[in-house]
C-alpha cells in the first residue's frame, strides 16, 4: 500500500482491487481556452457502485463529469487530452459515434431540464432515437423507466400533460427516468439534488441506491451528507486535481490527506 | 410626501394609460374611415366585389380577385421559400457556425433588413427581372411545365416579371426579418436543456427539430408571421416586377396585381368616385386580411399549446 505512492491517489486498495471496472480515466488534462482545469487526473469508476465527486466549487467535479460523455465537445473552445476507458475503448482518442457514447452514457442535470412535450413524450424521445418498438412496448418502456424512478403512481394519469408542468422534484424524477428508458450503462448525475427540497432529495437517494443494482452511477454533489450516505466511492477534488479517491467510509472516518480532513470536516478555509 | 408621491403615480398611471388607449382609439378609426371611404362601393357591388375578376374604370365595374390572388400568392410564395432559409439561417448561426463566423453572418442579415424596399424593387426589375426571364424561367416552363396538374403554373412566355418574381424578391425581403427572429429565439434556449437532449444520444438536427423548436415555437411563430405581415403589406418592390394586370391567370409567370401595388399604381388616376372608393374597398380587405392571419397564428398556438398538453 505504501510502496506505491503516486498511485494513492487514483489506487485506493484492495477494496477496489475486488471491483470490476467500468471507466478508466488516465493523465487526463482538460482546459477552457486556456484555463487548465483538470491537471493530470487518474481515477478508476467500478461497475455498478456509485461513486460521488467532492470538493469546493471550480475544483472541476463537474468538468470531470462531463468528459465520460464528452458533452463539452459541443463546445469548440473546450478540449480534453488524456485517455478515458469505457469498456476498453478510449473515447478521446477513438472517432467515437457521440450520440451511441451518449446513448449509453445517460446524464442527469443539476437543475430539471423537462423537454417541451409531454411526459409520456419526455420518456419515448430518448427511446425513438435509437429502438423502433411497437406501441404496446413502448407503453410498457415508459411505464418501466417511470416506475423506476418512482414517478410512475404520480403521473400515469396524466401521461399527455406537459413534462413542464411538474413539480421540480418530480421534473428531476422525470429526468431521471428518461435517463434510464435508454437504458445506459453509466449514469452521470451532476448534482442531482441540489434544486429540490429535502423530501425530493431524499426520494431521489433512494432511487440512486435502487438503481446501482443495474447501473454504474457518478454523481458530482456539493452535499458531503449525501455522498456519505449514497455512494460506495468517494473522491475529494481540489483546484482540477484528486486528492484522495477511496471507499467512501475510509474518506470520511479516516482520510489519509489532511486537505481532505479539513474539508469534510468543514475546517476548509 | 407620501402623498405627492401618491399623486405622481396616479399621473404616470393615468399617461401611461392614455397612451395605451390612443392604440386602441387610432385602430377604430382606421377601420371606420375604411368603412366610409368604401362605403359606396360596398353597396354597388356588395359580396360580388370580393370574387369578380373585372376591374375596368371606364365601365366602373370594379372586382377585387384578382388583386386579392396576388397578394395571397406572392405572399405564400415569399413564405415556402423564406421559411425553409431563414430556418437553416438561424440553425446555423445558433447551433452550427464557428463562433467567428457568427457576427459577420448576423450583421449581413441585419443589414439585409435595413434596405429599403424601393432598392429591392429595382434591383428586381432591372438585375433579378432579365436573368431569370433568360435562364430560371425558359427551364421551369420546360422541365415543370409538361407535368399534369402544376404544370399550368407554369405557362406562358417567360417575360421576367410577374408573380412568382414578386414572391421570389419577396421572399428575400422577408428572410431577414424572420431568420433575425428566429436566432435571436434560438438562443434563448437554455444550455441545459439542449445538454440534456444531446445527452441521450441525439444529433443536432434532433435537438433542434425536437427541443429548440417546440421550446422556442411563439418566437418562431411571431417571427413567421413578422414576415408575412411585411409580405402582405409590400408595396414598392411588388409594384416594380409584379407586372400590375387585371387579369387572372393560372400561371405563376404570368403578371398579375396585388392589393398594395394596385392602391399605389391607381390612387393618382383615381377619378371617378366609385373608382376611389373600391380602392379604399381593397384597403379594407388587406386589412382584414392581415387581421385573420394574425387571428389564425393566434389559433395554431393554442392548438400547439394543448397538443402539447400544457392545458389539464
Amino acid at each position: 500500500m505504501t510502496s506505491r505512492p503516486e498511485l494513492s491517489a487514483s489506487a485506493p486498495g484492495e477494496a477496489l482491487a475486488r471491483e470490476k471496472i467500468k471507466i478508466e480515466v488516465r493523465n487526463l488534462d482538460f482546459y477552457y481556452g486556456k484555463f487548465h482545469a483538470l491537471k493530470n487526473v487518474s481515477l478508476v469508476i467500478p461497475e455498478r457502485r456509485i461513486t460521488a465527486f467532492i470538493g469546493p466549487s471550480g475544483c472541476g467535479k463537474s468538468t470531470l463529469l462531463r468528459t465520460f460523455n464528452r458533452m463539452y465537445a459541443l463546445y469548440p473552445s473546450q478540449e480534453a487530452k488524456g485517455e478515458i476507458v469505457v469498456d476498453g475503448e478510449d473515447i478521446l482518442a477513438s472517432r467515437q459515434d457521440l450520440n451511441r457514447l451518449r446513448a449509453k452514457i445517460g446524464m442527469v442535470f443539476q437543475k430539471p431540464t423537462p423537454f417541451p412535450m409531454s411526459i409520456y413524450d419526455n420518456i419515448a424521445f430518448g427511446v425513438r432515437l435509437y429502438e423502433r418498438l411497437p406501441t404496446r412496448e413502448m407503453d410498457e418502456r415508459v411505464e418501466w423507466a417511470l416506475r423506476k424512478a418512482a414517478l410512475w403512481d404520480e403521473v400515469k394519469d396524466k401521461l399527455s400533460q406537459s413534462g413542464m408542468s411538474l413539480s421540480g422534484g418530480q421534473q428531476q424524477r422525470l429526468c431521471i427516468a428518461r435517463g434510464i428508458a435508454v437504458k445506459p450503462e453509466v449514469l452521470l448525475l451532476d448534482e442531482p439534488c441540489s434544486a429540490l427540497d429535502p423530501i425530493s432529495t431524499a426520494r431521489i437517494e433512494e432511487l440512486i441506491s435502487e438503481l446501482k443494482s443495474d447501473y454504474t452511477i457518478v454523481m458530482v454533489t456539493h452535499n458531503m451528507q449525501q455522498a456519505a450516505r449514497v455512494s460506495d466511492y468517494t473522491a475529494y477534488m481540489y483546484l482540477g486535481e484528486i486528492i484522495e479517491f477511496d471507499v467512501t467510509d475510509q474518506i470520511f472516518i479516516t482520510p489519509k490527506k489532511k486537505q481532505t480532513e479539513d474539508y469534510i470536516t468543514g475546517r476548509f478555509g | 410626501m407620501g402623498n405627492r408621491l401618491r399623486r405622481q403615480d396616479a399621473a404616470f398611471r393615468f399617461v401611461t394609460q392614455g397612451f395605451a388607449f390612443l392604440v386602441l382609439l387610432v385602430l377604430a378609426g382606421i377601420i371606420l374611415t375604411l368603412i366610409a371611404g368604401s362605403w359606396q362601393s360596398i353597396t354597388r357591388f356588395g359580396a360580388g366585389f370580393l370574387i369578380s375578376s373585372e376591374w375596368n374604370p371606364v365601365t366602373e365595374e370594379f372586382g377585387a380577385l384578382v388583386p386579392i390572388v396576388g397578394t395571397l400568392v406572392t405572399s405564400a410564395i415569399a413564405l415556402l421559400i423564406g421559411v425553409p432559409v431563414s430556418f437553416g439561417i438561424a440553425l446555423f448561426l445558433t447551433e452550427l457556425s464557428p463562433v467567428w463566423l457568427r457576427r459577420p453572418i448576423g450583421t449581413a442579415i441585419e443589414l439585409l433588413a435595413a434596405i429599403p424596399s424601393i432598392i429591392y424593387g429595382m434591383w428586381g426589375l432591372f438585375v433579378f427581372a432579365p436573368l431569370f426571364a433568360d435562364h430560371v424561367q425558359p427551364l421551369l416552363i420546360d422541365v415543370l411545365g409538361p407535368i399534369p396538374l402544376i404544370g399550368v403554373l407554369f405557362e406562358g412566355p417567360p417575360m421576367g416579371i410577374g408573380v412568382l418574381t414578386a414572391g421570389i424578391i419577396l421572399a428575400v425581403m422577408v428572410i431577414p426579418f424572420i431568420s433575425a427572429v428566429m436566432r435571436d429565439v434560438f438562443e434563448i434556449v437554455p444550455a441545459v436543456i439542449k445538454e440534456s437532449a444531446y445527452g441521450v444520444g441525439a444529433t443536432t438536427w434532433e435537438v433542434v427539430w425536437n427541443v429548440v423548436l417546440p421550446y422556442t415555437k411563439v418566437g418562431v411563430i411571431g417571427g413567421i408571421m413578422l414576415g408575412l405581415g411585411r409580405a402582405l403589406g409590400e408595396t414598392m418592390a411588388v409594384t416594380f416586377v409584379i407586372g400590375n394586370a387585371h387579369r387572372l391567370s393560372s400561371s405563376l409567370l404570368a403578371p398579375g396585381n396585388s392589393i398594395a401595388s394596385a392602391l399605389a399604381n391607381e390612387f393618382t388616376e383615381a377619378v371617378g368616385e366609385l373608382y376611389f372608393s373600391a380602392l379604399i374597398e381593397l384597403g379594407l380587405i388587406l386589412f382584414v386580411i392581415t387581421f385573420i392571419v394574425l387571428s389564425l397564428s393566434k389559433l395554431l398556438l393554442l392548438r400547439l399549446a394543448r397538443r402539447e398538453g400544457k392545458q389539464t
